[in-house]
């Protein structure tokens, strides 16, 4: 085995990480995973994935999972979702119980954290433990499987519709120290949930969050996430959907703060009829550097994906889209579109965009696009000649163009207003720095 | 109101268009540009609105006194001059009750009036629709996003009515409108027209001085103003063509 410097330090905090208590399985399923960390070390420029990704920032300090956090109480209220929600908060990537608003939730749905999860239902360890980072070479997937010490599961009952979102708040607050997040949404035939997920906080702070979700057929989830961390928090998610016959998943990703982050959301679709909808907007500026990178697989026929991802950058910063698409043999009637734009704010922003299609089948419809530009200057002329001043006029492009992403999300006003009002936030934002 | 004297102009690092324009507006007149394609009268009420692109090379453009050629384009509109836009930009993800509440209350606050609430706002712009006897219908879509050709011209004569100019410059706002859009229009401008009011009408045909009725015409040729006169210069334009202008042109 190749040693590589940089994956030592995490040796060093899972052997002194105190488990006593843990189930011999989850020991051997921790040891495995660190194993397999071991031996990919931190990804490369050389991966193909990582090409347009600078780690800089993961190599500054080793993130050893932050100890639990016992401090005053964060105030969390401008992150909060505006309407009632079943709500969890979780810093440094563990539950906190006093800060959680579950609320009343209805029979047939089960929402804990996942460290009471591994203790209370052991039929859902296994999909807890999932280890299909074994597959991609997922370095960093494979540490969180090692490292993990919370996050949320939420599970429905075939039939249940949840009518108000689950909520779930990550704080991140230790400096130099890791929230280790494993969570898993699994929805029951027909049901169906809304989960908002916002992650906040974060000063000198690596959030590594995985999460699996099953959509049992007929099942439609909703899974909106704000990324709002300090900008010098590094952010790396991944999401991965099996999705069975005729299920419905939209994930929405606005990514606002960090000045590493990564979204990765991987789809498998297991049975025939069933779409997704993958859309956000990243915003940013300085020195941010954000990636979203969607990876589909079409492994059954009559499966419909539709993404939609925008990105606004200003001054130094750095935007990744890589959109893969896998069409198998046996997905006909495919019905997949992918569309990234881009808006360049300064000539030192960079955008870096991937659409990569494998089809091997031959009746699909499948189509991508990017664009780069700039802000349309007629536009700009006709604000302004209606006594609009020019920051203003900018402004309300920019925020135009955010909300075309966000009006991808079908039929929900609250959430839009949610998002938008984020998006502002982060635009008042750029006129307090000026 | 408004002031041109020996006005050159060209397309930055390109050609002269205008070659020398003289032209006085007074509050209250209505006055009508016309001439061929080409003359410059895009050009002309361009440079008034502050459009990027061209150059002033001499002469002097002055707006109430002031010298308009200084102002910035948000700068002229809150001062009080409105350009009708030949092509209205489409703005995909802008609200037209966002957009026009920003400008309204832009202008409001340069008047040093209060800005408008959402409740005032739509109280206002109800009053405005049923004065113009025009539908709500647009109010809602994305500014100028996916309307017809008339319903843009029906936009530009709504928000020209909300912002209510002390001098309004229509360019071509007749082109490309059926009958019906048109005497909408016409019906529009008429509605405004006041003594304190000054508008200048830009156009090709004569077709849309058949409603609205101008106190003076020039004709606009080769980036110079030709021939000046009543109203019934157009109809003897709209008689013998342009090429009556001949050697004058």
């Amino acid at each position: 085995m190749t040693a590589f410097a940089e994956t030592a330090p995490y040796r060093a905090a899972f052997d002194a990480q105190r488990r006593a208590g843990e189930p011999s399985w989850l020991a051997d399923s921790r040891r495995a995973a660190l194993a397999r960390f071991e031996a990919l070390g931190f990804p490369t420029r050389r991966s193909e994935d990582w090409r347009f990704t600078n780690l800089g920032p993961l190599r500054r300090a080793n993130f050893a999972p932050a100890a639990q956090d016992a401090a005053a109480s964060p105030d969390l209220a401008r992150w909060l979702y505006p309407e009632k929600t079943h709500r969890l908060v979780l810093i440094d990537g563990r539950l906190v119980p006093a800060l959680c608003d579950i609320g009343v939730l209805p029979r047939g749905v089960y929402l804990a954290g996942t460290e009471a999860t591994l203790g209370q239902r052991p039929d859902l360890a296994k999909a807890l433990l999932d280890e299909t980072d074994r597959l991609g070479g997922q370095a960093f997937a494979s540490l969180n499987a090692a490292l993990f010490a919370d996050g949320f599961v939420l599970t429905l009952e075939p039939g249940i519709v949840l009518e108000r979102p689950v909520e779930i708040v990550h704080l991140g607050r230790a400096p130099q120290r890791s929230s280790q997040l494993r969570s898993l949404l699994r929805l029951g035939e027909g049901a169906r949930a809304t989960l908002i997920e916002s992650f906040v906080g974060g000063t000198d702070h690596w959030t590594n969050a995985v999460t699996r979700i099953e959509l049992a057929p007929g099942a439609a989830l909703r899974h909106a996430k704000l990324q709002d961390e300090d900008k010098s928090a590094i952010h790396f998610a991944q999401a991965r959907a099996v999705l069975e016959k005729a299920t419905r998943y939209e994930a929405f990703v606005l990514n606002l703060g960090g000045g590493l982050a990564r979204h990765e959301i991987a789809v498998n679709f297991a049975g025939e009829g069933a779409a997704c909808g993958l859309f956000g907007a990243s915003l940013l500026r300085g020195e941010q550097e954000a990636t979203v990178a969607t990876i589909v697989d079409h492994a059954a026929p009559g499966c419909t994906t539709r993404e939609y991802f925008k990105t606004v950058v200003d001054e130094r910063a750095h935007g990744v889209f890589l959109g893969r698409i896998a069409v198998r043999p046996e997905a006909q009637k495919t019905d997949a579109n992918q569309l990234n734009k881009n808006l360049l704010l300064s000539p030192r922003a960079t955008v870096d965009t991937k659409p990569e299609l494998e089809i091997f089948a031959d009746d699909v419809k499948c189509s991508h696009g990017a664009t780069v530009g700039d802000l349309d200057e007629t536009a700009l002329f006709y604000l302004e000649a209606r006594g609009i001043p020019p920051a203003e006029a900018r402004r309300m492009l920019i925020e135009a163009f955010a909300a075309e992403a966000i009006e991808q999300i079908e039929d929900d006003a609250v959430l839009h207003a949610h998002l938008a009002k984020h998006v502002r936030r982060w635009l008042d934002r750029d006129e307090d720095e000026a | 109101m408004l002031e041109i004297k020996n006005l050159h102009a060209k397309i930055a690092e390109g050609r002269e268009i205008l070659k020398g324009i003289d032209l006085a507006v007074q509050p209250g007149e209505v006055h009508a540009i016309m001439g061929p394609n080409g003359s410059g009268k895009s050009t002309l009420a361009g440079i008034l609105a502050g459009r990027p692109g061209y150059e002033v090379t001499e002469g002097t453009a002055l707006y109430e006194g002031r010298d308009l050629l200084a102002l910035s384009a948000d700068q002229r509109a809150r001062a009080g001059l409105f350009l009708a836009f030949q092509y209205p930009v489409e703005i995909p993800g802008v609200n037209n009750m966002y957009f026009l509440r920003a400008a309204l209350n832009a202008v409001r606050r340069e008047r040093g009036e209060a800005e408008l609430d959402a409740g005032q706002f739509l109280k206002a712009v109800r009053a405005k629709l049923k004065e113009l006897e025009i539908g709500d219908d647009l109010l809602q879509r994305g500014v100028n996003v996916g309307f017809s050709g008339g319903e843009k011209k029906r936009n530009e004569i709504f928000q020209m009515a909300m912002l209510e100019p002390k001098l309004a410059v229509l360019d071509e706002t007749d082109s490309g409108l059926d009958i019906d859009a048109l005497r909408l229009v016409a019906n529009g401008i008429n509605k405004l027209r006041s003594p304190q009011r000054a508008m200048v009408l830009i156009t090709h045909y004569q077709r849309l001085l058949d409603y609205v009725e101008p106190d003076r015409v020039h004709v606009l040729s080769q980036g110079k103003i030709v021939m000046s006169g009543d109203k019934s210069l157009a109809a003897e334009l709209e008689k013998r063509g342009y090429a009556m202008l001949g050697d004058a042109a």
